[in-house]
């Protein structure tokens, strides 16, 4: 599936900034960082951090103001769509209508849509992987349930599923347990640990909440006003003084 | 009860069937990616078009194309970037468009402008010939082709924009194409609808099936099956009561969202 061989970099950016449009201050500043093959990075920071325009610099969604970037091998310079369909992206949770006429299956499959490219037409193996991955997270029996009428937590894994149907290379996560209560973030967290073991995805998670660091990610940075404070092993950043910081109360001062 | 010539009867029906199909079938589009603003710049531009073409001696449909397709061109970034709020949109687009018209129908001389333009203006049944026939079936034809080759596509950009370009779709291609259809059934419905009313055939019909359907695949079917059920019915009261028929089709529109509102199935308890 992949292109690239092991301990190969997956993201590579070089000192990127990126801002929104009529903004003045660049939302992330001055970014490097690298990401290798297998690795479940974790990115933690407060609210407004530049964690979530972390991801959309990274898949391309965002373009960028400086510096440049690499991903999966690819210049985030020349804006390839290649690029996202070989990377899954969960989203923050939205509101969405609940009238809104779109059944969960069909919104799955479109985790598909990019991969299968124009004038393609899902089959049997595609559905196949809808059903597996509502399946695994804990979705049977909502294929024709209408989005609208799911709760957040349903939707979140939904959209969960909706990535793992792309079978990413890179795995953008955007708070996705912020919806999930305890028992399904369990049950999310083996998902994404198996297939994590079985294809080696790499794969990059933003949250602001300390306790919803997954037991399968290996490595931290932690931003604050869109610069990387600290970065390293989980072990080592949980007791660092920037750490500290994020908790309630900000124990480890500023 | 009007009596029309076998031909005439037979291209007003064809023309009101094709324009309740194209305008239904855009409509899912245009409800569900709040495009509603656009569509009623667009359909006042095509007047607008249709008026210049008037003053240009020239055919009031090529008019129309060019002035709802410009306004699209124009439309469509302010909206995609959502910096301005729909309804001042929609303020500036509407005035411009009727301004321009008036402009260009005071330009006009003589008075052989005047029933043309009113015409256009709220649509006549007498207008439609086999050209704009032909015209409407090439577009529903390739509207058909549009939804049937990139459902996939438009299902993921009417879910969530940002979702859909996130997978690797270049969702820009598609929401253009959308709007240049949208012009495109504005303005070959604008004969027999009429510019101040076409808008509402854009939209009653599908937020018609939107009441009663969860699955896109299900608007797509009925939302057309409700725009044509319209304009076949507008087109009998036009004809049994002699009123204009882009009114007859509006009124039967509207009657049938308020129905479809009130027996909403999405809309009951338990």
């Amino acid at each position: 599936m992949s292109h690239l061989k092991e301990n190969e970099l997956v993201i590579k950016l070089d000192g990127i900034s990126t801002i929104y449009e009529g903004e003045r201050n660049p939302a992330v500043h001055d970014i490097d960082l690298m990401v290798r093959k297998g690795e479940f990075l974790c990115v933690l920071g407060p609210n407004g951090a530049g964690k979530t325009t972390l991801l959309e610099a990274v898949n391309g969604i965002l373009p960028l103001t400086s510096g440049s970037g690499r991903v999966l091998g690819m210049d985030l310079e020349k804006k390839d769509h290649s690029i996202r369909k070989r990377t899954g992206y969960v989203i923050q949770n939205f509101d969405i209508d609940p009238l809104a006429p779109f059944l969960v299956k069909d919104i799955v499959m479109g985790g598909r849509a990019g991969k299968l490219g124009l004038l393609s037409f899902p089959g049997k193996k595609e559905w196949a992987l809808v059903a597996r991955y509502l399946e695994e997270f804990g979705l049977i029996g909502f294929d024709k349930r209408p989005v609208g009428k799911l709760s957040g937590g349903e939707f979140q894994r939904m959209l969960l599923a909706r990535a793992m149907v792309q079978e990413p290379e890179l795995l953008l996560l955007d708070e996705p347990f912020s919806n999930l209560d305890a028992k399904m973030r369990g049950t999310v967290e083996d998902v994404l640990t198996k297939y994590h073991n079985k294809t080696n995805f790499t794969a990059v998670m933003v949250s602001h909440d300390i306790g919803n660091i997954p037991r399968i990610c290996d490595r931290i940075i932690i931003i604050d006003n869109g610069r990387i404070v600290a970065d390293g092993k989980k072990e080592d950043i949980l007791g660092s003084k920037e750490f500290l910081a994020l908790l309630p109360g900000g124990m480890g001062g500023k | 009860m009007v009596d029309l010539p076998f031909t005439l009867f037979l291209t007003s029906l064809l023309g009101a069937i094709l324009a309740g199909y194209a305008c239904s079938m855009v409509g899912t589009f245009v409800v569900r990616l709040n495009l509603a603003s656009i569509g009623f710049g667009m359909a006042h531009a095509a007047f607008a078009g249709a008026a210049f073409a008037i003053w240009m001696d020239i055919d009031p449909m090529v008019g129309a194309v060019l002035f709802s397709i410009t306004m699209a061109m124009l439309l469509g970034p302010i909206s995609e970037k959502a910096k301005l709020k729909t309804e001042v949109v929609t303020g500036v687009a509407f005035s411009l468009s009727i301004a321009l018209a008036f402009i260009f129908l005071n330009l006009t001389p003589g008075n052989a402008a005047s029933g043309t333009a009113l015409r256009i203006l709220w649509g006549s049944i007498f207008s439609v010939d086999w050209y704009d026939v032909i015209y409407l079936g090439m577009l529903a034809a390739c509207i058909t082709v549009f939804v049937a080759a990139f459902y996939k596509e438009i299902v993921a950009l009417m879910f969530n924009r940002k979702l859909a370009e996130a997978v690797g779709i270049h969702t820009r291609y598609f929401y253009y194409a959308i709007l240049i259809l949208t012009g495109l059934s504005v303005s070959l419905s604008l004969k027999l609808v009429g510019g101040l009313l076409v808008y509402a055939l854009i939209i009653n019909p599908t937020s018609s099936a939107y009441q009663f359907f969860y699955d896109f695949k299900k608007i797509v079917i009925f939302a057309p099956v409700f725009g044509i059920a319209s304009c076949l019915a507008g087109f009998y009261f036009s004809l049994v009561m002699d009123f204009p028929i882009g009114s007859s089709i509006v009124i039967i529109c509207a009657i049938m969202f308020a129905v479809s509102v009130a027996f909403s199935p999405k809309r009951r308890r338990g």
